[in-house]
């Protein structure tokens, strides 16, 4: 998963990852337990998630 | 007769269920799986979070979203309970911040920290500018003018800081004397029971019950036009026919889909204007405690955060938006556009703002959400939106970029949604 420069921090991303995988702080980051599943991409209102 | 409507936003769900209410077909495209934009709740560790808002309604259950849900008969109830705001200063005079202790004014008491002389001006203008609105400049020019004092600016940096996400140097007199005089007309915030999501819900029920359709997870790509008359969309490779179209992405964003016609002057000097909307930057940060930190429904104004304008905690209204013994307060803090480049100063700032407003109390800070660029506060700042119609015939923007004039926020959007109606159900 990679994170673009579209990202505003919204949050969004992270209350939808099933497996409380996304920090946000300015911008989202994914932590290791991320399993690439591609779930919180479908939510971001900017695409700024790369599958 | 059909209407297609573009972004399952606040806006774009009170134009559907209107339009159905009306007799028209109506079909709204929405991009994300979800709908509501940024007016639904998220849930995340049994809290009822939020995509954008902050649960709360402005002007509560007396406002013009309020005065829009009953007209489209969306279930909704939306409870204003004293005190509605609260300022928060510090314990002494003379300190500048709340490391010392702090104590609550009423906002109806917010003259108290004026001097004498600025207290007898201010009931003078009270009067005099509800008669004759000023008109040129911020309203911080105005205020310099005028009011010059350190607590002037704290306050209505709050206050507008809050409410708009602008600084009162952002804000144009004309539209903070307007929304001052709303203030007056409809009274203050209330929370909706059930938060945002139950306002976004009832008027998509409204839609659907009236025959209407939602589809999400379908983006439209275009705007068809025939002749600078709209003609429908382009979704998903499939093109829609509508008599009208109603777009709830903001103008700049419409103008993008509408490729192939800017040969048309208008519609040229159209794009031009949408270039100049400037969107409105801010960070809300959501906080978990299990007693109470403000203790009342109202708003608590912070003009005296080195960051922070206001916070709500919203459960004491509406437990449920929280786990049980749970409570959710969220703060609100103004960005300006030059410190979006330092953004994790900004947030940093934020903290140490609610540490010191809530000094001695235990919380957890939940989630730190940001709003900006393409998914900002405002899609335009308040004050600078530009008209619900467009060069396009049958071609309307509404939503948080197209706000009706004094109106706050979701007040706005409630506002040129309304304008849109009466343009569109007048023939």
């Amino acid at each position: 998963m990679k994170i673009n420069d579209n990202c505003v921090g919204c949050g969004q991303c992270a209350t939808f990852c099933k497996f409380d995988a996304i920090i946000v702080r300015v911008r989202a980051s994914m932590k290791d337990n991320c399993t690439n599943c591609g779930m919180c991409a479908a939510y971001c209102p900017v695409k700024a998630i790369e599958v | 007769m059909k209407a297609i409507i573009i972004g399952a936003g606040l806006g774009g769900l009170l134009s559907a269920a209107k339009l159905s209410e009306s007799g028209y077909e109506v079909e709204v495209f929405e991009r994300l799986p979800i709908i509501g934009g940024r007016f639904t709740n998220i849930p995340y560790k049994g809290f009822q979070l939020t995509t954008g808002a902050l649960h709360m309604i402005p002007h509560g259950p007396s406002g013009p979203l309020a005065r829009l849900l009953e007209d489209v008969g969306a279930d909704v109830e939306i409870i204003r309970k004293k005190p509605t705001a609260v300022i928060r200063i510090p314990r002494k005079r003379g300190d500048t911040d709340y490391k010392f202790g702090h104590k609550d004014l009423l906002f109806e008491d917010f003259k108290m920290p004026f001097s004498l002389i600025n207290r007898m001006k201010l009931a003078f203008y009270i009067i005099a500018t509800r008669k004759n609105p000023p008109s040129e400049g911020s309203f911080y020019e105005w205020c310099k003018k005028h009011l010059d004092q350190d607590w002037t600016y704290r306050m209505s940096d709050s206050f507008f800081g809050w409410a708009l996400s602008l600084t009162s140097r952002d804000v144009p007199v004309e539209e903070a004397f307007e929304i001052i005089e709303n203030l007056y007309r409809y009274g203050g915030a209330g929370v909706p029971l059930g938060g945002c999501k139950a306002i976004t819900d009832a008027l998509a029920d409204i839609v659907k019950a009236n025959g209407g359709t939602i589809h999400t997870s379908t983006e439209v790509t275009g705007i068809l036009t025939d002749n600078g008359n709209v003609k429908g969309v382009l979704a998903d490779g499939q093109e829609y026919i509508s008599d009208l179209v109603i777009s709830d992405v903001g103008h700049s964003t419409t103008t993008g889909l509408l490729d192939g016609v800017a040969g048309n002057g208008d519609i040229r000097k159209y794009i031009d204007e949408t270039k100049k909307l400037k969107p409105s930057a801010g960070v809300k940060i959501c906080l978990s405690s299990d007693k109470p930190l403000i203790g009342h429904g109202g708003v608590l104004l912070t003009p005296y955060g080195k960051r922070v304008n206001g916070i709500n905690e919203v459960t004491n209204i509406d437990p449920d938006l929280a786990p049980a013994g749970k409570h959710l307060t969220m703060s609100h803090q103004c960005v300006l556009p030059e410190n979006l480049a330092r953004l994790d100063e900004e947030i940093e700032l934020g903290l140490q703002d609610l540490e010191d407003i809530f000094a001695g109390k235990e919380y957890e800070v939940l989630l730190i959400q940001s709003y900006s660029n393409d998914w900002p506060v405002n899609r335009s700042s308040s004050g600078s939106d530009l008209t619900n119609i467009t060069p396009v015939k049958n071609l309307f923007v509404v939503g948080d970029g197209a706000k009706g004039k004094g109106g706050i926020e979701v007040e706005g959007v409630a506002l040129g949604v309304e304008n849109t109606m009466e343009k569109i159900l007048e023939h």
